[in-house]
């Protein structure tokens, strides 16, 4: 198989890849059991949990609430930078959440859904390595309390000190136990198939052409996902499913050595050193 | 199971009687040091705290464990502060292949004159081999070039090389006295390996001075260049079959700056001051003051939390 170490290596990262078989369990590790930074990858997890809550009856997914924009999340995309107050359903929400990450589309959902909810039901799958810290907010605020500024910065000194890049103190995985999260939802284990069904017609419409996706660039191979962006970190997990029926849940964590914010190469090893897995697994 | 460090965690809970508190004390959230504390019990068989009531307290079992866990943890600590000392006496750090025999030779000159008691043993290595050594402890202090970081490092203050091109004798642009980017366009191009934040940064360069490398190659030697198959960047060069040559506007600020993890030791602040010097004296290095910063503009991509 390609030797993975040296794709990452050559695009300046560290990398952390699990690929699994969701049908027949053959895998691809590399570094798959390492705690990673999830960034917005904890998402997968959050959309979890919002879809049990809503199989129990918790909570109702066409419930439409009212987002006010004086009370946005920092973020780059949807609601987070709309001018004003929308009233959507919370699975539109959810939608948001997953298509661009939208940051307070996910913090209104967790304050529906509640954090310590959503890491019962990791815990109650067994999926240890995985803790949800903190909201985007408060991830947010850290990054503004350790560097003073509220821009994401390139500075390796700002960097170095991010509470929010170490595991241990914010939202955590690893590459296997995202996979495994990702085959539940494949084989409608991971809550009620209908919701499971939802779950993956989301991912399917996450709009990020640059890093899982790019690996693939077949018109008859669907690639659904949810990418992670912090400064140093890209990540994307996700499943490939081709025309034969195969489908692969792939979990990719990177660290860039450089600080730079547009580094292509660091975004397309995502997607190259999937295909090498994949491929792998195809034989 | 790193038992030591979870015995470490127990003893601080057992002190505070109180989870949030040692969380604090120990510099980390609760739900994690409760996951540790509970591995604790599963890996020695027995309940170290009794948390029914609604305040926590030592088990019969948490109490006989704790001056044991005491006991253990000082002669770990001990065990570090004794090897600590024994490797103060060397002080190792890495340098960038290319620096150049001469610096090297000024660097561990100008650090003997400084700390005669601490002997010097720099290594040679690419700044991404070096941050990793930095993070396994295999490396005191580095001189690493920018932008490259990694979590828990910190840096001294940033020196700034202006990078030339580096010809074969017989390329025509060797006649001149100096070349502009543009100029090397169709040629092939010798970049440093493991130099990722440079790398990224310098073909940026490239391209926004009108270079596209035909092609790039990651090597630690100017063979290629002295083919005449491709150029390389880098402070000046007089080696036989190789010309130096500036470059037009200085497009090319490479920065470079101590690093270390953690507190930096005596040794490796004066080692700093040391190489501040030495890189201004005998490497053309200035102070990053002459170079101007970009102002980022964000995408939605690449923004916080994409």
């Amino acid at each position: 198989m390609t030797d993975l170490e040296g794709l990452f290596r050559t695009a300046g990262v560290t990398g952390f890849l699990h690929a699994v078989d969701v049908d027949t369990g053959a895998e691809v590790a590399h570094r798959a059991d390492d705690p990673v930074v999830t960034a917005s990858v904890f998402k997968v997890a959050l959309l979890v949990e919002f879809f049990r809550q809503a199989d129990g009856g918790l909570l109702d997914p066409a419930e439409r609430v009212t987002v006010r924009a004086d009370r946005h999340t920092a973020g780059s995309t949807g609601v987070s930078v709309m001018a004003d107050d929308v009233t959507m359903s919370l699975r539109d929400l959810a939608y948001l959440m997953v298509a661009v990450s939208d940051n307070t589309a996910a913090d209104t959902l967790i304050d529906r859904v509640g954090l310590p909810e959503v890491n019962a039901m990791l815990a109650s799958f067994r999926l240890d390595g995985t803790w949800v810290e903190h909201n985007c907010h408060d991830l947010f605020s850290s990054i503004v309390e350790d560097t003073g500024q509220a821009e994401m910065s390139t500075d390796p000194a700002l960097i170095a000190g991010l509470r929010a890049l170490d595991p241990a103190r914010t939202n955590r995985s690893t590459p296997r136990d995202m996979t495994r999260l990702l085959g539940m939802i494949w084989r409608d284990e991971a809550a009620s198939a209908a919701s499971c069904a939802a779950m993956r017609g989301l991912f399917g419409l996450q709009v990020w052409p640059h890093r899982l996706a790019a690996g693939f660039p077949y018109d008859d191979v669907a690639v659904s996902g949810k990418t992670g962006t912090l400064p140093t970190i890209r990540n994307e997990v996700g499943v490939v499913e081709y025309p034969d029926g195969g489908r692969y849940a792939v979990a990719v964590f990177t660290r860039s050595y450089g600080t730079a914010q547009n580094q292509p190469r660091a975004d397309a090893v995502i997607g190259t050193a999937a295909r090498a897995a994949v491929e792998h697994l195809r034989g | 199971m790193d038992l030591v460090r979870h015995l470490r965690y127990f003893t601080v809970v057992a002190e505070e009687l109180h989870f949030g508190n040692a969380a604090i004390r120990l510099g980390m959230a609760q739900p994690p040091l409760s996951q540790r504390i509970r591995r604790l019990e599963e890996e020695l068989g027995v309940r170290l705290f009794d948390r029914s009531s609604r305040q926590v307290r030592l088990t019969a079992a948490g109490r006989l464990l704790l001056a044991e866990a005491h006991e253990i943890v000082a002669r770990i600590d001990r065990l570090r502060d004794l090897v600590g000392r024994a490797e103060d006496a060397v002080l190792r750090v890495g340098v960038p292949p290319d620096l150049g025999s001469a610096v090297i030779a000024a660097l561990i000159a100008g650090f003997r004159d400084r700390d005669p008691e601490v002997r010097l043993t720099p290594a040679e290595m690419w700044s991404a081999d070096q941050v990793v050594a930095l993070l396994d402890g295999t490396l005191d202090v580095g001189l690493v070039r920018h932008p490259i970081t990694a979590p828990g490092l910190s840096f001294g203050p940033v020196l700034v090389q202006r990078a030339g091109v580096v010809l074969a004798e017989d390329d025509p642009l060797a006649a001149l006295s100096s070349v502009h980017l543009a100029d090397l366009a169709g040629r092939r191009l010798v970049l440093f390996p493991r130099e990722p934040g440079l790398h990224e940064e310098t073909l940026a360069e490239c391209r926004r001075h009108g270079f596209v490398p035909e092609e790039v190659h990651e090597a630690q030697t100017l063979g290629l260049v002295l083919a005449g198959t491709a150029v390389a960047f880098g402070p000046e060069v007089a080696l036989p079959g190789l010309r130096w040559r500036p470059l037009l506007g200085s497009p090319l600020a490479w920065r470079l700056s101590t690093a270390w993890r953690g507190q930096a030791g005596a040794a490796a602040v004066a080692f700093g001051a040391v190489a501040l010097r030495v890189l201004k004296e005998s490497a053309g290095m200035t102070d990053d003051g002459t170079a101007p910063a970009r102002r980022l503009r964000s995408r939605p991509s690449s923004g916080f939390l994409a």
